[in-house]
């Protein structure tokens, strides 16, 4: 192997150690003052449970948190059910021209997405709420599952297709028996990427949620608007903790599709 | 019964891939295209009637002062998050050996925590007794704690540290394609790491910089989380604006005329940037 000049075996590594602690450092210490004692967001005096305490009998925090799982796990079955539908049953058809029509979800600013839907629903006199909420997540869902099921069914061999056909299954049950299982990979990866931006997600939701109806990210935007707290803290910290478990199950999934292609 | 070739085809429910048009169709381009729209009708005394009235309105020095602040804020963070990512993605590709997944799997796993949790996290390092005014008073550099929250470095450091996954992740998928062989041949034929850096490596990465730059540029144009976090709500972006216009003055048809407008700049700014990107790469 080549020998790398002194500078760049010194200055790369440094660089990389520079950014992981910038990236790590916020974070380690919102996560050690959510065990603080002291209401303090500063200074440290102690360890303590209590503002995951205060967390879980919280009902505006519960209520939240349950609006934010419903709407996530009804955008994220939507996007599924739907991306599959017009994956499959749109493969041979012209329709498949209309792929690129689902690009658009993520190339858009979100804003723009909240603010058109918004004035959208308003104009059509639809009362804002759940129904709107689930109605934008489920378009960034699409945005994240169309791509994902479409590029791992061109990849399926499409004699299953017509085996399956051949002997007489029904385009329905071809889909229901033989594409969806073998598409499980993609329809996992896709969904779990849908579900967490759903949960994550702030802007849409903010726009079209209505005066009424509050999701956990608008209920922490109102909390750290009003003075930082280490209930905040401690939501943040479960938040992370959620989010890290379902990035290492996308990328063990990820791998391990990566594997079986090659 | 025989099917031949196009035999799926004539037995395909189409309409079974209608919920996802309909869908698409309904929430997305219906409201953009009534977004344009409404930025040319005019309200008035029950009348509705075209006109060209909300852009004349947003001949305002005001409001271009917001667009060319959000312009800078969305080039420097495109920039800055560039010029970051780029060292550690090639430092990750041609030096780290082993555990090159789990090296990457923590530069990503922000990427999928809530953006506003990430902002929060930077309250307790900018604050007035935070981690870096701790650390500069107690080394003596400064001697009043320095005001950081609230402004404008605060947004623009916090812009990159939100934004720099979108740039990691597409300048690895183009980095990791590069074949090695090239920059080994390069190397034996006399270049130097710089020569070979600049005319190897970085060409053939090109196509990754310039999605990395776009996927960073386009929501960093309207951003409206992380000004209103960390700047204090002071300071107006595209984003506040387009905010202040439909939920806090509630004027619909002027908010529709300046979100058209920031599109159709955000439009022309982006065919600019990749022709500058093509005249690079030829």
């Amino acid at each position: 192997m080549k020998q790398h000049s002194s500078a760049t075996r010194y200055v790369l590594p440094t660089m990389a150690v520079l950014l992981y602690a910038f990236l790590y450092i916020p974070i380690f210490v919102l996560i050690t003052f959510s065990f603080n004692n002291g209401a303090n967001t500063s200074q440290w005096t102690g360890f303590s449970l209590r503002w995951y305490y205060e967390l879980f009998y919280s009902l505006d925090i519960l209520n939240a948190l349950k609006n934010s799982l419903i709407v996530a796990a009804c955008s994220t079955g939507l996007s599924l059910v739907m991306g599959v539908m017009f994956v499959f049953y749109s493969s041979r058809s012209i329709l498949k021209r209309l792929l690129l029509a689902f690009y658009v979800n993520l190339a858009v600013p979100e804003i723009v997405l909240a603010v058109g839907l918004l004035s959208f629903l308003t104009f059509m006199s639809v009362p804002l709420g759940m129904t709107s909420l689930i109605a934008g997540h489920t378009l960034i869902g699409l945005g994240y599952v169309i791509p994902l099921v479409h590029s791992r069914f061109e990849e399926l061999d499409n004699r299953y297709t017509e085996a399956s056909l051949d002997l007489g299954a029904t385009p329905t049950q071809t889909l229901l028996r033989v594409i969806v299982p073998l598409l499980y990979p993609a329809l996992i990866s896709g969904g779990l990427l849908a579900f967490i931006v759903s949960l994550d997600d702030f802007v849409i939701s903010f726009f079209v949620a209505g005066g009424s109806t509050q999701t956990l990210p608008m209920y922490i935007f109102s909390l750290i608007r009003s003075g930082a707290t280490p209930v905040v803290n401690a939501i943040s910290t479960l938040l992370l903790l959620t989010s890290s478990i379902a990035v290492l199950l996308y990328s063990l999934i990820s791998v391990r599709t990566q594997g079986e292609s090659r | 019964m025989k099917k031949n070739q196009y035999g799926l085809r004539s037995e395909t429910p189409f309409f079974m891939s209608v919920p996802a048009l309909l869908w698409q169709f309904l929430f997305l381009y219906v409201p953009l295209i009534s977004i344009v729209a409404l930025s040319f009708l005019r309200f008035s005394q029950g009348l509705v009637s075209f006109s060209l009235h909300h852009y004349q309105s947003l001949f305002k020095e005001m409001y271009w002062l917001i667009i060319a602040r959000s312009m800078v804020l969305a080039f420097s963070t495109a920039t800055i998050c560039l010029l970051a990512a780029y060292p550690i993605v090639y430092w990750l590709i041609f030096r780290v050996r082993e555990y090159k997944n789990i090296f990457l799997f923590f530069l990503i796993v922000p990427f999928w925590t809530s953006l506003l949790v990430q902002a929060y996290s930077w309250f307790f390092v900018l604050e007035k007794n935070g981690l870096v005014n701790t650390l500069l008073t107690k080394l003596g550099i400064v001697a009043e704690p320095l005001h950081l929250l609230d402004t404008p470095f605060a947004i623009h450091l916090v812009m990159v540290y939100c934004y720099l996954p979108f740039m990691i992740l597409p300048l690895y998928n183009a980095m990791e394609k590069l074949d090695l062989r090239l920059i080994e041949a390069s190397m034996d034929l006399g270049a130097n790491q710089f020569q070979t850096f600049l005319r190897i490596s970085l060409p053939l990465s090109l196509q990754g910089i310039k999605t990395g730059f776009f996927l960073v540029f386009v929501p960093s144009f309207g951003e409206f989380v992380i000004p209103a976090l960390l700047g204090g709500g002071k300071r107006f972006y595209i984003g506040s604006l387009i905010e202040h216009f439909f939920l806090v003055s509630r004027d619909i048809c002027a908010g529709a005329a300046f979100t058209c407008l920031c599109g159709a700049i955000l439009l022309g700014l982006m065919v600019m940037v990749r022709w500058l990107f093509d005249k690079i790469l030829r």
